[in-house]
């Protein structure tokens, strides 16, 4: 490698720091989860070691309620991020190219309201879209005479948890893509225009491969979010109908911090798993992407 | 103009960091109180903290309120460290907390507050913090699942005479199908599981048998039928519909929701309402499912003597001035303020106006109380709603209770 | 997959500056679909915000009373009084306070080391480099359920417990402001910086003289992130503060909700959550002309 001496020592000076935060307030916690879920363990006690126990009831014991629970869970959570990611990722995109056109007026309005509903508490966030859908007081019942209890039928109740998410969470991705969009040389798109390429031909020809990588982050980190989900559903439909929208992470936090004794043991167990399936996507979602873009 | 903007946010760093400095304070000389009373229940409580203050205690209290206060207390029970010296905690959660050993018996406190004692609180209060003969727990309330009633729309329809023996059946509601005009409802499902636990005393049955849970049994099912009959006839507010604003909008003449509810609906103009017991499929018994706010001592080995005796002072103080807690709804648990005239203002001494009455506030023991609740908060909706097989989803209700219970360490680390 | 991200950044074709005159008919479509498609989306996006605040200002009985309205029909400040006037059990300006100095801190903190962090893992060639990254980075996709009582120890063992640097420092080891920033650097065309390092610069020239500019608008970003972030945190602050004088202003706010669920007071809710962000808001509004406003790697600043 090309490389003088005395830059050896640099990366760590670089990467060090962070890389000490990183094992105090990441590593080492993690590992105690990770420890926890071959335990026993109501969060007070010692946790008391079982092996893989916990694993085997949840992946094979199919008479097991936390079995049930996992498998309701993972797959709840699977359809809320295949209905939720692509809408995270393509509105923000379209917004962000929107804006760009030099036409447009009042970008920063259009872009403030848009970003708004993210810094909204997600309980003041449920209630406003509950009372909007609530069939006497709400604009869905007296404005467009829908007749449904949105919460307690699907496939609304998971319209009405898509709804929320997407309202709340596109703001975040659209500024992510302005950022990487206006980094791109207008020149770029001055000569493609000279050449007669049409709107949808600059953006996949200029556009997109030019904000490829933020694009690689955004999906990853929006799916890898998705899959921690918990706020939505809960507030929104508390899992029902028949928890058909009980998502993995609710069930997690009941056996953790539940109202009778916690089952933090059993509850890491399925966060440990929970995470490797995070893990494989977001690799697959990586790797697929970045050979794509290269 | 990015020097002056950076400098600007330092000086205000630094200004802000003096003013956070300096706060440090003496904790031997304080009694550290965690309630997790947050919202106006908190603003009373602090009140009462206040006026014990003012009668200059050698030991003062700290009243922290917090509000993921469970959480909150299994890490610094886990660190040992911060543990606070004076706890309100609810009723359900003693069991599982003295099986654990986290709660320091009330002994010290009851021997040197005579007056802190069984016969001068209601009785489930006092003896739901009773384990073995040891009182971990010394009431400040009982707060209860209740039913209030909308005057104005019993009237239109006839039914003021539900209320007469103070019971109202699931017949009498039932007697209203096809009587009401369109878009009103009987009754609402709030606190539904609450609900279906009263309906098994009701029915004489119970949710344990020897220690072992019992929710798959006849009377639940039972429970579960009688309501379900209510939903059938279309007269509970639809599935998904919140019950509890449609009662406040003057459109169900009952809700089923908690004591503490009366001040928001106090609040509601136009709303004309009143309180009485929850429904019951018979006129012979009548049952609310109440929990209570308990004082209780964690343990924390730095909790001096002094500060022992300084809680039982602010126990005995609360005892005889928590007149100020019944402006939150609830109804106080010590006798001497219950019994008062001035209680009798508040709504909620409907509760304590007859033996009959107090014993209708049942509090449930069980030390898998916990889970039970859980599981039928869980299913409660489908099986009401007709949405799920009611004796499949019994029988899954049973296996969930099961399954936490052989995972919960206190079933495997003996 | 420790090489994938060395590949060479393809050097598409450098367009020489070039008036375009004629604007072709397809541009005015687009910029008509372009409207429509914004204003529709804006009006979706915004009447929750309006209806929410417009009912932090409706009186109970009217947020029960049938029927739509976006607007109430007797505005009523009620709301706002009952959570400003509650001084002893909130004491509302000392949250805001505690609030801006933690959530400033922290962002000032997370620039320097996303900066310092993000170019290390894009720039510097090091053995292992990708390796350690993504090992990082997957471990962080571990959800961390029970890792509160961890974090807590070791928070008490720094001696941080009720202190600002509880809510300050351990959100500094994340890895999502880090990984984009490594993005975004990787998006930088490597011959900038080589032919530099090949003038004997240094890292730190390199860094603040050509990579800073180019990416100051995610570090923007990101500062708008961890912004957002720390001030909203409401889980953690509860864990580590207890007393209330030192209460960040999210946080703080539950304080004031009813414990049972729904079954509180909806307007005053509504004028917390209302309160509560009019200083993110305030910022992003800020910050927006910043992070698009960029570099052209050519020529000079275009705004």
């Amino acid at each position: 490698m090309p490389m003088k001496k005395k830059l050896n020592l640099a990366p760590a000076f670089f990467v060090g720091p962070h890389v000490i935060l990183f094992v105090v307030f990441i590593l080492l916690p993690t590992f105690y989860g990770i420890y926890a879920s071959f335990t026993k363990w109501n969060l007070m006690n010692e946790p008391v070691w079982v092996g893989l126990d916990n694993y085997r009831t949840i992946l094979f014991d199919s008479k097991s309620t936390f079995h049930t629970q996992f498998n309701n869970g993972l797959k709840n959570t699977f359809i809320f991020v295949l209905l939720s990611v692509p809408l995270l990722i393509i509105i923000p995109l379209l917004v962000a190219v929107a804006l760009e056109h030099k036409k447009v007026k009042g970008k920063s309005l259009i872009q403030s309201i848009i970003y708004v509903p993210g810094l909204i508490s997600i309980s003041a966030g449920a209630l406003i879209w509950l009372l909007l859908f609530n069939k006497q007081l709400g604009m869905a019942g007296n404005v467009f005479g829908s007749n449904v209890s949105w919460p307690a039928h699907q496939p609304y109740a998971w319209i009405l948890v898509i709804i929320i998410t997407i309202w709340g969470g596109v703001g975040g991705n659209m500024i992510i893509y302005r950022a990487s969009i206006s980094g791109v040389s207008q020149d770029l798109y001055e000569s493609a225009e000279m050449d007669g390429a049409g709107t949808i031909r600059r953006f996949t020809s200029i556009t997109l491969p030019s904000i490829r990588f933020p694009l690689i982050y955004t999906f990853v980190m929006t799916t890898a979010g998705a899959f921690n989900v918990f706020g939505q559903p809960l507030m929104m439909t508390d899992g029902g109908p028949r928890q058909s929208t009980h998502v993995l992470m609710m069930y997690i936090r009941q056996l953790a911090f539940g109202n009778g004794e916690s089952i933090a043991g059993m509850a890491s167990a399925m966060a440990v798993l929970l995470g490797l399936v995070i893990l494989a996507i977001s690799a697959l979602q990586y790797y697929v992407m970045n050979r794509n873009a290269a | 103009m990015k020097k002056k903007w950076g400098l600007s946010v330092l000086t205000l760093v630094l200004m802000l960091s003096t003013v956070l400095a300096g706060c440090g304070k003496d904790n031997s000389k304080t009694i550290t109180f965690w309630t997790p009373l947050t919202g106006d229940d908190g603003a009373y409580m602090d009140q009462l903290v206040k006026d014990y203050n003012a009668t200059n205690p050698e030991i003062k209290v700290k009243h922290v309120i917090t509000s993921d206060m469970y959480t909150k207390l299994s890490t610094v029970l886990n660190s040992g460290k911060g543990v606070p010296d004076l706890t309100i905690i609810h009723a359900d959660r003693v069991p599982g907390y003295v099986k654990q050993g986290v709660l320091e018996p009330m002994t010290a406190v009851t021997a040197a507050q005579p007056e802190i004692k069984q016969e001068n609180y209601l009785p489930q209060a006092w003896s739901t913090g009773t384990i073995n003969g040891t009182q971990y727990t010394v009431p400040l309330d009982i707060h209860s699942n209740v039913m209030y009633y909308n005057k104005d729309l019993l009237k239109k329809y006839g039914a003021e005479s539900f209320l007469d023996d103070n019971v109202v059946t699931i017949d009498e509601m039932l007697s209203l199908k096809g009587k009401l005009a369109e878009g009103d409802y009987v009754v609402n499902d709030a606190l539904l599981g609450w609900v279906i636990l009263a309906q098994i005393q009701n029915l004489g049955g119970d949710i344990q048998e020897n220690g072992k849970p019992a929710v798959n049994t006849p009377v639940m099912k039972q429970a579960f039928e009688d309501v379900k009959k209510i939903n059938d006839a279309g007269l509970m507010t639809p599935f998904g519909e919140d019950g509890y604003l449609m009662f406040q909008s003057g459109n169900v003449l009952f809700s089923t929701d908690g004591t503490w509810s009366s001040t928001a609906h106090a609040k509601v103009e136009g709303l004309n309402f009143g309180v009485t017991n929850v429904y019951s499929p018979t006129p012979d018994k009548f049952t609310n499912r109440s929990s209570s706010h308990l004082f209780t001592m964690m343990k924390n080995k730095d909790r001096s003597e002094e500060k022992v005796a300084g809680i039982g002072k602010f126990l005995e103080f609360i005892r005889e001035n928590s007149i100020e807690w019944a402006k939150a709804g609830q109804i106080v648990a010590s006798k001497q303020v219950n019994e008062s005239p001035e209680f009798k203002n508040y709504m909620q001494s409907f509760f304590t106006s007859s033996e009959k009455e107090i014993k209708s506030l049942y509090i449930y023991t069980y030390e898998y109380y916990p889970y039970i609740a859980e599981a039928v908060d869980t299913y409660c909706g489908d099986i009401v709603r007709g949405n799920v097989d009611i004796d499949e989803t019994l029988q899954t209700m049973q296996k969930f209770v099961e399954d936490k219970i052989t995972e919960g360490t206190s079933g495997a680390a003996k | 997959m420790s090489n994938q991200m060395t590949q060479q950044y393809d050097k598409r074709p450098r367009v020489k500056e070039q008036a375009v005159k004629g604007k072709a008919s397809g541009i005015s479509i687009s910029k008509y679909v372009s409207y429509l498609f914004l204003i529709v989306l804006c009006i979706i996006w915004i009447i929750p915000v309006i209806f929410g605040i417009t009912t932090s200002f409706r009186s109970q009985s009217e947020v029960v009373s049938s029927g739509f309205r976006l607007f109430p029909k007797k505005w009523i400040l009620e709301n706002y009084t009952a959570i400003l006037d509650n001084t002893s059990t909130a004491p509302i300006l000392r949250w805001l306070m505690n609030s801006l100095f933690i959530a400033t801190m922290h962002t000032l903190f997370v620039v320097v080391v996303i900066s310092i962090t993000g170019y290390g893992y894009s720039r510097m060639k090091f053995k292992g480099r990708d390796t350690l990254f993504f090992t990082l980075l997957g471990i962080s996709f571990f959800p961390g359920v029970v890792n509160l009582i961890p974090s807590y120890k070791i928070i008490d063992a720094l001696g941080w417990v009720n202190t600002s640097w509880a809510m300050i420092i351990p959100g500094l080891a994340g890895m999502g402001n880090i990984f984009l920033v490594r993005q975004f650097m990787n998006g930088i065309p490597k011959d900038l910086d080589e032919s530099a390092h090949v003038d004997g610069a240094g890292h730190f020239r390199i860094y603040f003289s050509i990579i800073m500019p180019l990416v100051k608008p995610v570090l923007i970003v990101c500062a708008l992130f961890s912004f957002t972030g720390s001030w909203n945190d409401f889980l953690w602050p509860v864990i580590v503060f207890t007393d209330v004088d030192k209460m960040p202003v999210t946080a703080g706010l539950l304080l004031l909700q009813d414990i049972y669920g729904n079954y509180r007071m909806i307007g005053q809710l509504m004028g917390s959550a209302v309160l509560a962000i009019i200083p993110t808001l305030l910022l992003f509004m800020f910050a927006q002309k910043y992070f698009v406003q960029s570099i052209n790697l050519n020529s000079g600043i275009k705004g």
